[in-house]
């Protein structure tokens, strides 16, 4: 670690693993719900373990993706941090909105919350992911506003890459379409149509921008590879994301009401969105081959090599596998779109946030370079057990979705839903096992971190 | 051929496909606000439809069922639930206001809102309009 | 980057200009690509629609456009063969030459795009339109940028920045200006013609 400013990246991270903690619990809870219907009800219905599960994952990606900035602009602008007292408070406001979003979640009625918020003043709650009261999300954007003022005056008044470039411009556009949770008019087709611009320019669009630049900043450093040559290739990616995924936006547009000509061009231009992932993970395999130094962090490599494949999995072919109109007709709204959205989560972005956690955790907690052997084997593991169950829990989802169309969807006698929902049970069954060693992998992931020994020191030129 | 691979026009593409495609999804867009009218069943919007989609907001229905295929995957399809329940917003009132305070053991059960009556014909009347909403024909069955 | 001497176009010059283009390229021809397919696709469900929308159009206007399109980018090659020789000013005339056929397309295309809007056509009016409407338009819009592109170059040109050893900028413009006029040789005889 080159700057002390840097340090402020560390509260962020950790509340990062502690919020992912608490999505894989609500999702496990969710898991049963689904077997076992009346699992906690009326406690926790399930639309409440829903919002937590989902809410959760935004928002500890976003702490992730702020702190992996709050480390990286430091040492790529080569200054300081414009303000490290900022950065803190700002962490506490934002932690502290967020257990407040999620404990109103929990203890009070929803409706009442809606109430109690004020929501009828400006009405934006009660939509899939932008769950939280408009005051939270007024609370957000300040936050957010606050974050990039201080990361662009520190990258303006230092050293300007394409790496800290780009991310700027992805955590922009993030600000910036977000705003668009704040329009929700009567008209549904209208309102459906602008929360894509929030949820898909986020994750296939801006998002995708915040990935890219995390990669190759990680990827920089771990092989000593030329800068040049990284920021040649993320610019090509990322312009490929966009020249795909624009468009691509057109895949949400076939069935919500909007004219049928989305068919056409939201297929065309989606079955080119996994070409930007496949040459994501080109980039990283012809990275590490020509890697200049032994990293002493295998941990960390290990999440920025999965990172892109998983991705190219979750967010390339399983997103294609559906994405034609003539076949997304069928599976809209199935459980095969659970599937994709599972695994191209967690390899474009949970995948991207561990490993620039695991890349510069060590050195925030004061190592040289990498955490002891040990904890490496555990945190590995960890990245094993938590990607394989993630590939099953996908393949069953995948199952159930496949039956599922089946049953309710193809046919003469399509079968009504709860009917179906049996039928496929033992499918539900398997992915809450997965689930649970998915669980058991996130554990080993936060032990990982409290096995000392002796550090792992980096032998000269590879 | 890779040793004519410059940044800078790296740096180009890169800007040019997002100003390019970005100005490309605008035009579409307006052309989309142009044909909404067609089909977006926006005549039937009346203040009661407007409460409706207000209930629907404000108890997070979204949180189990889909609507027009999003939404969550626990609870039926609501886009057509109006032509599967015999085009009856009675019916659908009916089975809003008939759900077990405390659910059904070992099943999955809706929750009781404990609405009013104007909150129930106005939620029916959301998902009447919703439900003729031109869709491209979807969902491909009346089960949803 | 490489320094390549004008003269000595050998393999190691091929392909011309920056790798770059070249992905921007083929990702281009595979959009353009699929669409034709899937033009061809949809023309084979609905023959009769699509043969009657065809005779609608303004075939004139879109022969012209070919002729026009394909002499601006020979008068590129022109200007790139002057850049070679180290003839800026010819390279200049040639290049303004080319850009001002490009905006007599573009002219020309918005004539037959207000037609079809007087006459109340839309992506929602038909199969056929849609196709129309969407590869044409889509066609349109990488000519503008083209456009921009060659203006660009133009004043570069001017600039005295490109010489006989280092035109690699040019090319690069040209490869993606050669681009939108093969689209365009495609797309009249397959959307215009082809019955």
């Amino acid at each position: 670690m080159q700057y002390q400013s840097q340090m402020a990246a560390k509260p962020y991270f950790i509340a990062a693993i502690l919020l992912f903690v608490g999505q894989i619990v609500f999702g496990l809870i969710m898991g049963l719900q689904y077997v076992i219907g009346d699992f906690l009800f009326p406690e926790i219905p399930f639309n409440v373990a829903r919002m937590v599960h989902t809410n959760l994952l935004i928002v500890w990606l976003l702490f992730g993706f702020m702190g992996a900035t709050y480390y990286l602009v430091p040492e790529e602008a080569e200054t300081e941090l414009h303000s490290t007292k900022l950065a803190y408070i700002l962490f506490w406001i934002f932690l502290g909105a967020g257990v407040v979003t999620v404990l109103g979640y929990l203890l009070v009625p929803y409706a009442t919350l809606a109430r109690i918020t004020g929501n009828e003043i400006l009405p934006t709650m009660g939509r899939e992911f932008l769950e939280q009261p408009t005051i939270i999300k007024i609370g957000l954007v300040l936050v957010i506003l606050g974050f990039l003022y201080n990361t662009t005056i520190t990258i303006l008044k230092g050293r300007k890459t394409v790496v800290s470039w780009v991310l700027l411009l992805g955590l922009w556009g993030l600000a910036i379409f977000f705003l668009f949770a704040f329009y929700n008019p009567h008209n549904l087709v209208l309102d459906k149509y602008y929360w894509w611009w929030v949820v898909h320019l986020w994750v296939e669009g801006v998002w995708e921008l915040i990935m890219g630049a995390i990669l190759a900043f990680v990827l920089i450093k771990l092989t000593g590879v030329d800068r040049e040559v990284v920021e040649k290739w993320l610019y090509v990616i990322i312009a490929m994301t966009l020249l795909t995924g624009i468009i691509g936006t057109g895949h949400h547009y076939y069935w919500i009401g909007t004219p049928e000509y989305w068919q056409w061009w939201g297929s065309i231009f989606s079955a080119l969105e996994p070409i930007p992932f496949f040459m994501m993970v080109i980039f990283a395999f012809n990275m590490a081959n020509k890697r200049r130094r032994q990293h002493p962090n295998k941990a960390a490599m290990l999440w920025a090599i999965g990172t892109p494949v998983m991705a190219f999995l979750g967010a390339g072919v399983w997103g294609f596998l559906h994405t034609l109109a003539p076949v997304n007709f069928y599976t809209h709204g199935s459980q095969i779109t659970a599937a994709h959205g599972h695994m191209a989560f967690y390899g474009a972005y949970v995948m991207i946030v561990l490993a620039i956690i695991s890349y510069a955790m060590p050195m925030l907690r004061g190592r040289a370079a990498a955490n002891s052997d040990k904890s490496q084997v555990i945190e590995m593991w960890s990245f094993w057990l938590m990607t394989v169950s993630m590939v099953f829990i996908t393949l069953f989802l995948t199952g159930a979705g496949i039956l599922q169309i089946w049953l309710q969807r193809i046919g003469e006698n399509p079968q009504s839903f709860m009917v179906v929902q049996e039928k496929i049970s033992l499918f539900y069954w398997m992915r809450e096992v997965a689930g649970v060693i998915f669980l058991i992998g996130l554990v080993l992931y936060v032990i990982s971190f409290f096995i000392g020994g002796e550090e792992r020191t980096a032998p000269a030129k590879a | 051929m890779s040793e004519k691979f410059t940044k800078s026009m790296a740096r180009n593409m890169f800007y040019g496909s997002a100003v390019f495609f970005f100005l490309l999804f605008l035009a579409l867009t307006f052309d989309t606000s142009k044909a909404l009218p067609e089909r977006d069943n926006r005549e039937a919007i009346t203040t009661e439809v407007a409460r409706g989609k207000t209930v629907w907001e404000e108890n997070n229905c979204v949180g189990c069922h889909s609507l027009l295929g999003e939404g969550a995957y626990f609870a039926p399809e609501l886009g057509n639930v109006y032509t599967r329940f015999g085009n009856s917003e009675e019916a659908i009132i009916a089975f809003i206001k008939s759900r077990p305070q405390d659910g059904i053991a070992g099943r999955r059960s809706m929750p009781q809102f404990n609405l009013s009556e104007e909150d129930l014909k106005a939620v029916a009347a959301f998902l009447k309009y919703a439900s003729e909403i031109d869709a491209a024909g979807w969902p491909p069955t009346i089960e949803g | 980057m490489q320094q390549t001497t004008a003269l000595t176009a050998g393999k190691e010059d091929y392909p011309p200009g920056d790798f770059v283009i070249w992905i921007v390229i083929y990702a281009e021809l595979l959009a353009f690509g699929i669409f034709f397919l899937s033009y061809a696709f949809a023309r084979s469900q609905n023959v009769e629609l699509f043969n009657a929308s065809q005779l609608e159009l303004n075939r004139t206007a879109g022969a012209i456009n070919t002729l026009v399109l394909i002499t601006s980018s020979y008068f590129v090659v022109r200007s790139i063969a002057a850049i070679r020789e180290n003839l800026q000013k010819q390279a200049a005339r040639w290049m303004w030459a080319a850009i001002g056929l490009g905006s007599i397309f573009i002219v020309i295309k918005l004539f037959e795009f207000y037609t079809k809007y007087d006459e109340g056509i839309t992506l929602s009016s038909n199969t056929f339109y849609m196709f129309y409407l969407s590869m044409t338009f889509f066609h349109f819009m990488h000519v503008i940028l083209g456009l921009v592109i060659l203006t660009i170059m133009a004043t570069k040109i001017r600039h005295g920045d490109y010489t006989a050893q280092e035109h690699d900028g040019m090319e690069t413009g040209a490869n993606y200006w050669h681009m939108v006029d093969l689209v365009w040789i495609i797309l009249f005889p397959l959307v215009y013609v082809i019955r």
